[in-house]
Formats: C-alpha cells, structure tokens, sequence
C-alpha cells in the first residue's frame, strides 16, 4: 500500500526569523551611501521575504516535494498530457553552460552553436510534420494554437479574404482550440460529433461557408481515435477556400508514421512537452513547435532562424514585411527546444516510430482491460481501435453504485498511481481519458488496472468508502469550492484573514 | 519478431514478450494493425532524416561539440539587459529544481498527491506580492512580453472600453508582443511619448490624451531607458478618475529600493521573473511572466492563468492548497476563457520563489544595491571621459549611452567591444540611423570588467 507523506509544512514566512541568511549574493565594495533614488520613488519598508538559513530552505523543499506525484514515482495516465518519462540525460544537457549563460541579444556570431542546433530542429519537426517551415517561439501548445491560427488569419486577410473568420472544430477539441479562437478575434463553430466519436460530415458540409477561415481538428482526436476521413475533411474544407490546423497535443500516437502535411494539413503546432519528452514542470515551462507549408511561410512570427549555407552561418531573419510579429519576448522557450533536440536525437526515426507504436499499444491494452470493470465502459465506437489514449465512462458506476468517475480516480491515488484525465473530453460521460504512454510496460497497466479493480469492488460495498477517499495522500479529500469562496490566495490575505478572526485552515 | 532478434531502447517500456502478451490480449498479430483504419494514402512509407545517436555518451558529445560555439556571458562580460539578466543560481536552487518531484509532474489535477507543488506556488505568489505590493498574484505567464499582452486584454474586459495607451520608453519586443496579442480583441494603442531630456514619460502629455474611452495604461518603470518614473503617482491618480487601469511593468530588482507599485497605486503590476532568480538566462527561455493585481472580488475573475489558494478538506482543520476559479479557465470555460493559456512556467516560478528564499529580506537587497551602484559606477567613470547618458533622469542599473554608432559601423563596434571580451548593451535608436546603446549592470560584473567596460568604450570614442 503506498502511504504518501505527510508534514505539517508551515509556509516558508512563518518559518522566518530576522537576520538568518540563506545565501550570500556576490557584490561589490561601493559605499552604499551612494544610493540616491529620488525621494518620491524610495522604497522605505522591505519586502517581507522570508530569512532562513540554507539548511532550513533545503528541508522546506525537500518536505514540500516529497508530498508530490510525478511521473517518476509512478503511472501517471492524463489523457491528452503524454506524460511520459523526461530523459535524465536532457536535464544534464539543457545544465550546460554553453546554453545556460546565452544572453538573447547575444551578436549571432557569439551564439552559432545553440543556432545550429535549433534549426536542425526545426528540420527535424518539419520533417516529421510534412510541413517544412518551423519557428520554435512559441512557448506552450495555447500559443502554438494562436500562433498557427493568426497565420491563418493573416493568410485570409493577405487574399482580401478579410470576411473569413470562423474558425470550425468539433465538440470533441481541446479547451485551448475555441479559446485562441477567440483571442485570435475569430469565431468558434462548434459541430458535432458522430456516435462513434468522429466528425460528423454533414455537419461539417453544413458548417463550412464563405466565412470560413479554416478547421481546427486533432488527428487522432480526444477520444483517440483516428479521423479516417481526413482527406474528405480537407477536401471539404480547401474547396470552401479554408485552411486546415492540426492540434498536435496527440501527435504521439502517429509520430514518424503518419505526417499532418500528408492529410492535408497547412499548420500545425507539436507540444514538445508532450511528444517530445521535456518535462511538464508541474505545470510548465512546455514549449511548441509550429510548422506550415509554402503559402503561410511568409506570416511566421520574428524572427526565424534561418540557415546561410555558403557562408555556414546561423542566423536571425528579421526582414519579414508580412509576419505576424512577435508571440515571445525572444525566441520562446530554447532551454526546453534543446531538450527535445536531444530526446529526437536519442531516438532518431526508426525509435521514433516504436514510440507512436508502443503508446498506441498500452493505451489499447489499458482501455480494452478497464472497460471489463465493472462500472466502467468504453465511449464511443466500440469496435474501433485507439490511438494513444481511449475515453473510458464511470457511467455505470454512477448509475448503479452512485460513485462517480471522480471518486475512482481520488481511490486511485492510494496505490501510488495517478489518476486519468477525469471529465474531459466533454462529449463523454464520467469520462476516464487514458493514455499511458511508451514509458508503461505490460506489467505496470496489468497493476494499475488491478487497482482499478480492487478499488470498485470496495466501492461498490461501501459508497462512503468512495466517497471520501484518497485516505493515503498527503491529505483528506480537497473541497475546491470553499477556496473559491474565501480567495485565499496570498499569505497577505491569509494575514489580514486571520486578523479580522475569519476562519482559514 | 522473436524475443531474440528484440532490440530495446532506454526510452521504450516493453519487451518483446510484453508486446506479445498485448497483442494476443488485443486480438492482434501486429502492432500496424491498430492503425488499420488508417487510410494507406496517408501513411508515411518513406525514411526521413532525423539526427540519431545511439549511446547516451555520444549523444551528449555530439551536442557538447555543437554548444561549444557559443560563447557565454561568463566568457564574456555581458552589459546586457532589456528585461533579462545573467544571474548567480546558488547550488541548491538547482538541487531543488533536479528534484523530480518538482519538474515531472503536471498540473496539480490531482490535488491530494500534489500538495508540495501548490504550496510552493502559494508561497511564489506571495513573495511576489511582497515585491510589487499587490494583494495576489498568478502562478505565472510565459514571460513579460506576454504580460503585456494578457494585461492589455485584461484592462479591456474589466472596463469594456477598446482603447489602450503605453509610453514610448517600452521595450520593442514587448511592444511587439502587445501589438500582437490585441490585434484579436480589436484594441487600438495609442502611445504617450518621453521627454527628450529626462527620458520620462511626458506627464502632460499623458494627461491630454487620457480620457474615458481608455481600458488601462502600461507604463514600465524605471522604463525601458533605465529611467525612473518619478512623477508617476500624478498619472495614477488621473487615470483612476477616468476609469483607466494602471498597468506598471516593473524591473523586479528595482523593486528592493524603489516604491512598489502596489504602494504608488497601479492597478496591476506585471514583470519579468528570470532576473530575480527564475534561472539562468538561457538564450530567453523559459522565463517568467509575473502578473499581480490590487484584490477585487470582480477583477481577479478576469485575472488570466492559474491562481492557487488556500481549502480544506473532507477533514476538519486540515489545510490544504488547490488551484482555485479554475471558471476562468480554458479547460472549463472554452470560448469564455480569459486566456488560451494552459501549460504556464510553473516550475520558473517555484524556482523563483527558492531563489528569493535564499536571498531573504537582506539578500534581496544586497543584489539591487550592487547592481544599481556598478551601473552608477560606469555612467560616472564615463562621464569623467566625457561621455553622456542620452537621458538625464535619475536610473536603476541600466542606461542608454549617449554613442550615436552610425547604422554602418554598428558591427565593427559589436567586433570591437567582443575583442575585449565585453558584451556591450542593446543598440537603440531614435533616428533609425544612429545607436545608442543600453548598458544594464548585473551583480555579477566586478570593478575591474567595470573598469575595462569603461575603457572600451574610451577607446572606440578615440
């Protein structure tokens, strides 16, 4: 049984006492009674920053860490996340201080190695995307998204199309996907989905218009099942003068098999978190990669990275008239590119391939496994294989036991395992999205799904039992409501809280 | 393929008998059959040219040998700022940002197993509110360029109006940034010049051109000439009179001597986070972007990114941390999202607050006031030579030396100053014809690299 732990961590303020020191910073001899700023600027009370000494910062974080889930501690199935194993010898990589210390308004000659590098990754994803033109500025998948998507827009615009701004993806796609819609300034149309999960055709025919900028659509999509029709879709949506995106969040089920480009895709963004093994930090830094093809070329974001080959040299294209400008204050996130760079080349083609063909593999195994529980079944077209992830429903747990999809994923926990995506993607019911990755053998899944097993039988003998677990992490059941609520939300609130006798745990 | 011919990879789970064993589970022969409703056209049968190295060692040589054509701002000295800056991360920073824990897990979903990191973050948006003297903060943004963005777009939703005004000493990538980001939402910009003495913003000229139909008002202080905004609070009291958000982009080390904005009234106070110690400079990424604000129960709904906060749970008296008005969000809210974003930079974040755990209170202060006395060193030393300041306001650590390079022999000077090991600032200019550069002071540079600088530049006047 795993029993996660557990300290009565205060937070770090209320560990200070006045005049330790933690770290002595470097600094120089001028007198400090030199200091002038003027008067109505001066800075007259400190900032409250908590006074340790070194050691007592250590314990602090090491407490605070081991009351954390990661993906090295065990599965960690999120659905749509790709949480698989970060390669060590990338953190060693990415801590060298050949790319450590690179200032970003280096002279490009002084910076010719970390340049070399990020093109031949541009190469590399633009090979493996079928789209041969790639920036890396973009430092999440959210921004990739808006990037690929004001592409699109400038396109339009550029054609004297400037009435074409609806941007179609089915009820199925990620949050993201409607979100930099809209701040692209564009409209979302929303179509259904079939039953077996895939794009309804006739929606899409109904949807498509002269207003049409372009269909955003992950292939495989949420559910993990691949959009067979593909090439009809693009059809579809050229001979309506749109452009098509692809959201690669999913490209780890298909990666060195099947090229975007191919299916008719114009643009795209990879998440290079997830694909690409670099690490998801507890929430970030990611980074994504956007390719396209010849004609949205001349929008990319300044500036590219281009490659003189007569002169061997690197260097920053600026002189890009019809650019969409800049998404990143510099050239997004390189640290976490040069990662990718080593995982791609750790691989090369052929492993590449192994990756897409295991993930798809285990996901099918874990679903097909699950879906035999009792409480559980598989969503949308039974008989179709999955790709690297597949929605399971709760919803005969809920029916017929009253535990919902929640409670089994909180039940989880206690084994040492994470649970899957929950609620998500909309279309399904008590959806259970999972996706284990190439990093889970046969041994591992058999585990997990065993745990699954041993949970709901217990479940379904004692409700309260589901109802209030996890029972062995760092705590009880978090009640998300009461926070949103009472907005504690910085220790300065939490004080003036506490002072005022209001009641704050 | 027999368990004998199985070649496995370090990065691949299964063995041949796992393979097998899912397969016969699935009804397979092959693993291509899950792809079988694939249609063939569309499958890739080609090769493709992808960098593959076998052995862990030689993969590591192979990008050591590329790196190595890189020169570092430890090789060099760099006088580089604009937003970022060569920083010292102390040994256990990075022994805490190696701790698996931290980096290789996600977004805490899972709130009972993932308390370490939402306490830290809890703790990062509090340090933060120390700094800018705001009541909250957000668990982070990609960087400040896009703060600028996301800040813009925030003043627009809270106020409803589509008018957005910034002063012209921005930096030009986050004026960039903005530009970009508010095309979507339809804000015009409008941009309130500086004083070609002071290198202020032009007060009266701000105050003409503030009126109702304004959503906010960014202003970067000390701005992107290094020079501080001295008579900013008369502005802020205007703009509030007319409904106008105050939005201050703030040099977070300024922050140590200098008023906070929460203290001088902005509304939101936005910056970068690498320069307090989100990490090491690495080529402009991954940064962090701060974002905090004044608390209001309406506003902070419009607030874009995670925020954690404190709960309980099903146990009575425990606390606990989740991240909280998650309707806000993309994942919830789709289309009515305040922002796209998702995936932020978390664990820059967590480092920051590390970073500024180890500084404490003192610390903090030690390094601002190194950096500002080093930058003040150089402008006098300078001046002693006879070289100015373009601007004659008063400055942090950075400053627009007055060079006036010739667009044509910009890259002999670049050569030049490289030749003596010197990083030598930003080139700007106001004529599109002559630079002047942006020296900014870290505390990393001694008085003999500071001396050298000097001299440098001595000798290119010459």
């Amino acid at each position: 049984m795993y029993r996660q732990a557990k300290y009565d961590e205060p937070l770090i303020f209320d560990l200070s006492k006045k005049g330790r020191r933690a770290n002595i910073p470097p600094r120089c001899d001028f007198p400090r009674e030199d200091i002038k700023i003027p008067e109505s600027m001066k800075r007259t009370k400190l900032p409250e920053l908590p006074e340790l000494h070194e050691g007592e910062v250590m314990r602090h974080y090491v407490r605070l860490a081991q009351m954390n889930y990661c993906v090295d501690t065990g599965m960690y199935p999120l659905g749509s996340c790709t949480m698989k194993y970060n390669p060590k010898i990338n953190e060693t990589i990415a801590r060298s201080e050949k790319m450590m210390y690179l200032h970003p308004n280096q002279p490009e000659e002084s910076v010719q190695g970390i340049l070399q590098i990020l093109y031949e990754l541009q190469v590399a994803l633009g090979n493996l995307a079928g789209l041969p033109h790639t920036t890396l500025q973009t430092p999440a998948g959210a921004s990739g998204e808006y990037c690929g998507l004001a592409l699109i827009k400038a396109y339009h615009d550029d054609h004297e199309n400037k009435q074409r701004d609806e941007i179609i993806a089915p009820d199925s796609s990620h949050g993201t996907n409607p979100a930099s819609t809209v701040m692209n300034g564009m409209k979302l149309i929303e179509i259904k989905s079939n039953e077996d999960g895939r794009v309804n055709m006739d929606a899409l025919k109904a949807a498509v218009s002269e207003k049409t900028a372009g269909l955003m659509l992950t292939n495989p999509n949420t559910l993990g099942i691949f959009e067979k029709d593909i090439i009809e879709m693009s059809q579809i949506v050229k001979e309506a003068g749109g452009l098509l995106y692809y959201d690669g969040a999913n490209f780890n089920a298909i990666v060195g098999k099947i090229r975007p480009g191919d299916m008719g895709y114009d643009v795209l963004h990879f998440n290079l978190h997830k694909t690409f093994s670099t690490p998801h930090g507890g929430g970030g830094p990611g980074a994504a990669s956007v390719s396209c093809n010849d004609i949205l070329e001349p929008y990319l974001p300044v500036p590219t990275i281009d490659y003189d080959k007569d002169k061997d040299y690197y260097f920053f294209n600026h002189d890009r008239p019809k650019s969409i400008g800049k998404l990143h204050g510099y050239y997004g996130n390189v640290a976490i590119a040069l990662r990718a760079y080593a995982y791609i080349a750790a691989l090369g083609f052929e492993g590449l391939q192994h990756t897409a063909e295991q993930a798809c593999l285990t996901a099918n195994y874990a679903v097909r496994k699950l879906e035999k529980i009792d409480g559980f079944r598989l969503s949308h077209g039974p008989s179709i294989p999955r790709k690297h992830e597949g929605v399971l429903e709760a919803t005969p747990a809920l029916r017929n036991y009253d535990v919902s999809g929640k409670d089994i994923g909180k039940m989880i926990l206690d084994h040492g395992m994470h649970a899957p995506t929950v609620y998500f993607p909309l279309i399904a019911h008590e959806a259970w999205m999972v996706e284990p990755t190439e990093n889970e053998n046969k041994d591992t899944i058999d585990k997990y799904v065993d745990a699954v097993e041993i949970e709901m039988e217990k479940a379904r003998k004692d409700v309260e039992y589901a109802h209030h677990a996890p029972y062995n992490a760092t705590v009880s059941r978090v009640d998300i409501g009461w926070s949103v609520k009472n907005l504690v939300v910085s220790y300065k609130i939490l004080k003036e809280k506490l002072e005022n006798g209001e009641y704050v745990p | 393929m027999t368990e004998d011919d199985f070649k496995g990879h370090p990065y691949l789970a299964n063995s041949q008998k796992d393979l097998d064993g899912m397969m016969e589970y699935l009804g397979i022969k092959d693993v291509n059959d899950l792809y079988s409703d694939i249609p063939e056209e569309i499958k890739f049968k080609g090769d493709l040219d992808i960098p593959f190295y076998e052995s862990e060692y030689a993969l590591m040589e192979a990008i050591k040998v590329k790196l190595s054509k890189n020169l570092t701002t430890r090789e060099l000295r760099s006088f580089i700022g604009g937003g970022v800056l060569d920083i010292y991360v102390p040994a256990l920073q990075d022994e805490i940002l190696r701790r698996t824990e931290f980096y290789s897990g996600y977004t805490q979903y899972q709130e009972e197993v993932s308390q370490g990191s939402l306490q830290a973050l809890f703790e990062y948006q509090s340090m933060i509110c120390e700094l800018t003297g705001m009541d909250l903060a957000n668990a982070s943004l990609y960087d400040w360029a896009t703060g600028v963005g996301e800040a813009a777009l925030m003043c627009a939703r809270i106020t409803k109006r589509n008018k957005f005004l910034y002063t012209s000493a921005i930096a030009p990538n986050r004026e960039a940034v903005l530009k970009n980001y508010v095309t979507g939402a339809k804000l015009s910009l409008e941009i309130v010049p500086h004083d070609s003495t002071t290198g202020k913003m032009d007060i009266t000229k701000a105050k003409e051109m503030m009126d109702e139909t304004f959503a906010g008002i960014y202003i970067e202080n000390p701005n992107f000439f290094g020079v501080i905004e001295d008579e900013i609070e008369e502005i802020i009291n205007d703009a509030h009179e007319k409904g106008i958000r105050v939005v201050v982009g703030a040099d977070m080390n300024s922050l140590a001597l200098m008023k906070s904005p929460g203290e001088y009234g902005a509304d939101i106070c936005i910056g970068e986070g690498q320069t307090i110690g989100g990490g090491p400079l690495n080529f402009g990424g991954p940064l962090l972007g701060i974002m905090s604000m004044k608390y209001d129960k309406r506003d902070i709904r419009q607030l874009p990114g995670r925020i954690v906060g404190i709960t309980i749970t099903q146990k009575e008296g425990e606390r606990a941390f989740c991240n909280t008005l998650q309707t806000r969000e993309q994942h919830i809210k789709r289309e009515r999202a305040t922002s796209n974003i998702c995936t932020n930079e978390a664990l820059v974040a967590l480092s920051c607050a590390v970073h500024l755990a180890l500084l404490g209170k003192e610390g903090y202060k030690d390094s601002a006031e190194t950096m500002y006395l080093s930058s003040h060193y150089v402008a006098s030393e300078l001046e002693k030579k006879g070289i100015k300041r373009v601007f004659t306001g008063e400055f942090f650590n950075s400053f627009l030396i007055d060079l006036k390079v010739p667009k044509s022999k910009k890259k002999e000077f670049t050569n030049f100053m490289l030749e003596r090991k010197i990083l030598a600032g930003i080139p700007y200019s106001f004529d599109g014809e002559n630079y002047d550069y942006l020296i900014t002071t870290s505390y990393l540079l001694c008085e003999d690299d500071l001396n050298d600088f000097v001299k440098a530049i001595g000798e290119w006047r010459n």
